[in-house]
């Protein structure tokens, strides 16, 4: 008899949950997934992984998975168990009826960085095609918006310059409102080990975090800076530098515009940015703002890896900008061990943004407004597409409250949980006529939709993901569809009941679309990927196998530009009512909103989402450990278990937003980023309050409930 | 305006939330220079709003004079207007000198 605990299959694909996109080998048994070992050839990872892609698998075959697509009337029925084809007829001719009573714009459709890149592009596909419209937007409107607009205002391209292993030629790494040992954790691992062979760290983050202090890696300064406050910093540390004459003067002159240097260093200089000035303001020491840039522009190598504390603020796009900046002053680009670097979140989230699921944005990032670009799309899919930018996500939400968008396809991502003031986005849900969610489980959004297509896990599919270093990997099947069908596969469907006939024979046909559509990817296809392993863009006749490190020679824009980058103070305040400042974060061994590994083992790791409070804070209350705590700000009410913490400073509290039952977004507003609308998730006003032993049964166990 | 004639019609957001939005960008774009400022508003609200959105401000403008819309914003809301900054290619970086 055969040993039965050896694996009788395997296969190579990417991680999805998160940014660094490690490879694995997949190992089955009678076609179940029994194990994930980390792939040794994996550019990204070189045979190490972490807790969530090794152990956080079986979610796959979870009992709670949908299998089959249902439909129903209105969101107080039970639904209704259909075929594909039923339920694909009933949304496509819901979206007809809908756009001929209420107008082109009444409906749009939203991509998931769960997704592979075919996927991602097949759905602004849809938009442009099926709908005849611009009202496509991404996932990453609410994490990495701003970093699509602040890198290409000011750099040219919106994605990091760097590949990972550059970080071990880095003398000063710089991490800006990012916890890479949990958030990244193979990319954290490198970060600490050029840490311990004697890279300086500097840290600008409210929170002392696993990445400023641990135990074998401890930074050399760390800006603990008030919430919000991370332009005004930023300009700061760009204050010292001009004013103490540390910027490259040569790297400015040859691969910057100087007049536009000028402008900046005039901004910059002012004292109204003096550390002396800003550290008060900030909370922080100004000897430390001044240490941090004069290390940064020393270099010899610097580097900067950021996060979402940069860009899920009001100045969003101003705080990415000004490290774009930062970087350029001090020559800080175009060579190893130096650059500007966003890590991100989940998956495909660079996919997402280079893949033209924009409504302003064709792939590639190109203005849908310009007729050149427009026409070679128009060629190629052969119609005139709508020459006007469309809704983004937001916009689609206050669009249906104002009774003006009345249909929504929402692939993979789950809206009334993730997205900001959920009350808001409820209210939206319920307006509309037409919700139709695509997901694997009956997600949180599901709630509110009438049509739930039931989509395909990553280890389902065949296709690519683009990480954090603009690496393109492979994702291959290794089960079968649950369902029966990979996503793209659901929206073609769609797209053909819309009327506009289409037909892939495989994922690979999708992306020689995208090559041909988009310079970045001219020269990628799945041939090349499985030769090469995987390919970095821009991959194209000049880099026939892709590129590690952007802005070698020049920037895409030929020149670089400096942008001003004035500190405007977030609206969101503390005052008497709310004097405590709630910042959110996530954690290593979760998948940001949880859908995925809370139904995993991995549960066993992080239970509850918990409430940080600093002990001055918690006594002022009368708050113990352990208890539980009502948090109020100007939208809405929540309530978790306190924890405790030196890790968050006086006036400061954090928490992680994994679990429904916490609601950590029915309390955040819905102020957000000026350029991208990306929610302000990084700074609310709240009071914190013990909840009195005599509170409601139902108020205790709620907070109380496990996932 | 109806929306049922499609793509120009009916309010996607209330006013005073595209008030605030687009003074937001006029804050940004403030530390630039006359003209400068202006037309980065403007490049802004062309290339990225929903031409509802666009439409709404106007229609504002119109009827309030542009209740509290910072000036450069007014500015630039009047250069929408403009035919000739109709044709302007979008661009991601600073606003162009005149
Ligand atoms: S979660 Fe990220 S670091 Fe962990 S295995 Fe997956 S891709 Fe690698």
């Amino acid at each position: 008899m055969p040993n039965p605990r050896k694996p009788d299959g395997s296969v190579v694909t990417t991680c999805a949950y998160c940014g660094v996109g490690c490879g694995f080998k997949a190992e089955t048994i009678g076609g179940e997934i029994v194990r994930m070992t980390p792939w040794k050839e994996g550019k990204a990872n070189h045979g190490h992984a972490c807790v969530k892609g090794r152990f956080a698998f079986d979610y796959y075959r979870h009992p709670d998975r949908v299998r089959t697509p249902m439909i129903r009337a209105s969101i107080d029925q039970t639904w209704r168990e259909v075929s594909w084809d039923v339920a694909i007829a009933h949304a496509a001719a819901e979206m007809q009826r809908i756009q001929a009573q209420h107008g082109r714009g009444s409906v749009g459709a939203v991509s998931s960085s769960r997704c592979t890149n075919e996927e991602i592009f097949l759905m602004q596909k849809f938009a442009r095609v099926a709908l005849r419209n611009n009202n496509i937007d991404n996932c990453s409107r609410i994490c990495h918006s701003p970093t699509q607009f602040g890198l290409s205002a000011t750099l040219g391209a919106g994605a990091a310059s760097q590949h990972f292993d550059s970080i071990l030629q880095a003398d000063v790494i710089l991490v800006v409102g990012a916890n890479p040992t949990e958030g990244h954790p193979v990319f954290g691992s490198l970060l600490k080990r050029r840490v311990r062979q004697g890279a300086r760290l500097l840290v600008v983050d409210p929170r002392r975090t696993e990445t400023a202090e641990s135990a074998h890696c401890k930074a050399t300064v760390h800006l603990a800076l008030r919430p919000g406050t991370n332009v005004l910093v930023l300009n700061s540390l760009a204050h010292v530098v001009v004013t103490e004459g540390l910027h490259d003067a040569a790297f400015i002159a040859a691969r910057c515009h100087p007049a536009e240097f000028e402008q900046w260093r005039a901004l910059v200089a002012d004292g109204r940015y003096a550390p002396e000035v800003v550290g008060p303001e900030a909370g922080l020491d100004p000897a430390d703002i001044r240490a941090a840039a004069r290390a940064y522009a020393k270099g010899p190598r610097s580097t900067i890896y950021y996060g979402l504390g940069v860009t899920e603020h009001s100045q969003g796009s101003t705080g990415v900008m000004c490290l774009g900046n930062l970087a350029l002053a001090c020559g800080m680009l175009g060579r190893e061990g130096v650059g500007v670097n966003p890590l991100r979140g989940q998956g495909n989230v660079q996919g997402g943004s280079c893949l033209g699921s924009w409504p302003h944005m064709l792939t590639g990032y190109r203005f849908v407004t310009d007729d050149a670009v427009r026409a070679t799309f128009e060629q190629d899919w052969g119609l005139p597409l709508d020459p006007e930018p469309g809704l983004r996500l937001p916009n689609m939400f206050d669009a249906a409250l104002a009774g003006t968008f009345k249909a929504i396809y929402i692939q993979g991502e789950d809206p009334v949980q993730s997205d900001p003031n959920m009350n808001h986005i409820v209210a939206a849900m319920k307006a509309m006529e037409c919700v139709i969610v695509q997901d694997l489980f009956l997600n949180e959004t599901a709630k509110y939709a009438h049509v739930f297509l039931p989509g395909s896990s990553s280890l389902e599919k065949n296709g690519t993901f683009t990480n954090a270093e603009r690496r393109v990997s492979m994702v291959r099947k290794v089960v079968a569809p649950l369902a029966g069908l990979e996503d793209w596969e659901i929206t073609v469907k769609l797209i053909n009941a819309m009327g506009y006939p289409l037909h892939y024979d495989h994922p690979s046909q999708i992306l020689d679309e995208v090559a041909r559509l988009s310079p970045a990817y001219q020269g990628m296809s799945f041939a090349l990927i499985e030769r090469c392993g995987s390919v970095q863009w821009p991959c194209n006749p000049q880099a026939p196998e892709g590129t590690e490190v952007l802005h070698t020679q020049t920037f895409p824009r030929g020149k670089a530009n400096f942008m001003l980058t004035g500190y405007v103070p977030t609206t969101e305040r503390v005052d008497e009512r709310h004097p405590l400042l709630l910042t959110t974060g996530r954690i290593l061994s979760q998948y940001n909103v949880g859908t995925q590994t809370r139904r995993t083992g991995n549960v066993a790791w992080h239970d509850e989402d918990l409430l940080d409070i600093h002990r001055q804070d918690a006594e002022a209350r009368g708050i113990r450990d352990g208890e539980l705590v009502a948090i109020t700000s100007r939208y809405g009410e929540t309530r978790l278990h306190a924890r405790i913490s030196d890790k968050v400073s006086p006036g400061v509290v954090y928490t992680t937003f994994h679990f429904v039952q916490s609601k950590a977004n029915a309390v955040t507003s819905d102020l957000s980023d000026w350029a991208t609308n990306c929610p302000e998730y990084k700074v609310t006003a709240v009071e914190v309050a013990k909840v009195p032993a005599n509170a409601p049964a139902s108020a205790r166990a709620r907070a109380g409930a496990r996932a | 305006m109806s929306a049922a004639h499609g793509d120009g019609g009916g309010a996607v957001i209330a006013i005073e939330r595209l008030v605030a939005m687009a003074n937001q960008i006029g804050d940004f774009f403030a530390p630039y220079p006359h003209g400068q400022r202006e037309e980065g508003v403007r490049n802004h609200l062309r290339h990225y709003w929903d031409p509802r959105m666009r439409q709404a401000l106007l229609a504002h403008f119109d009827t309030t004079g542009g209740a509290g819309l910072h000036p450069h914003v007014l500015a630039a809301a009047k250069l929408l207007r403009d035919e000739q900054q109709a044709t302007r290619k979008a661009y991601a970086g600073p606003p162009p000198r005149s």
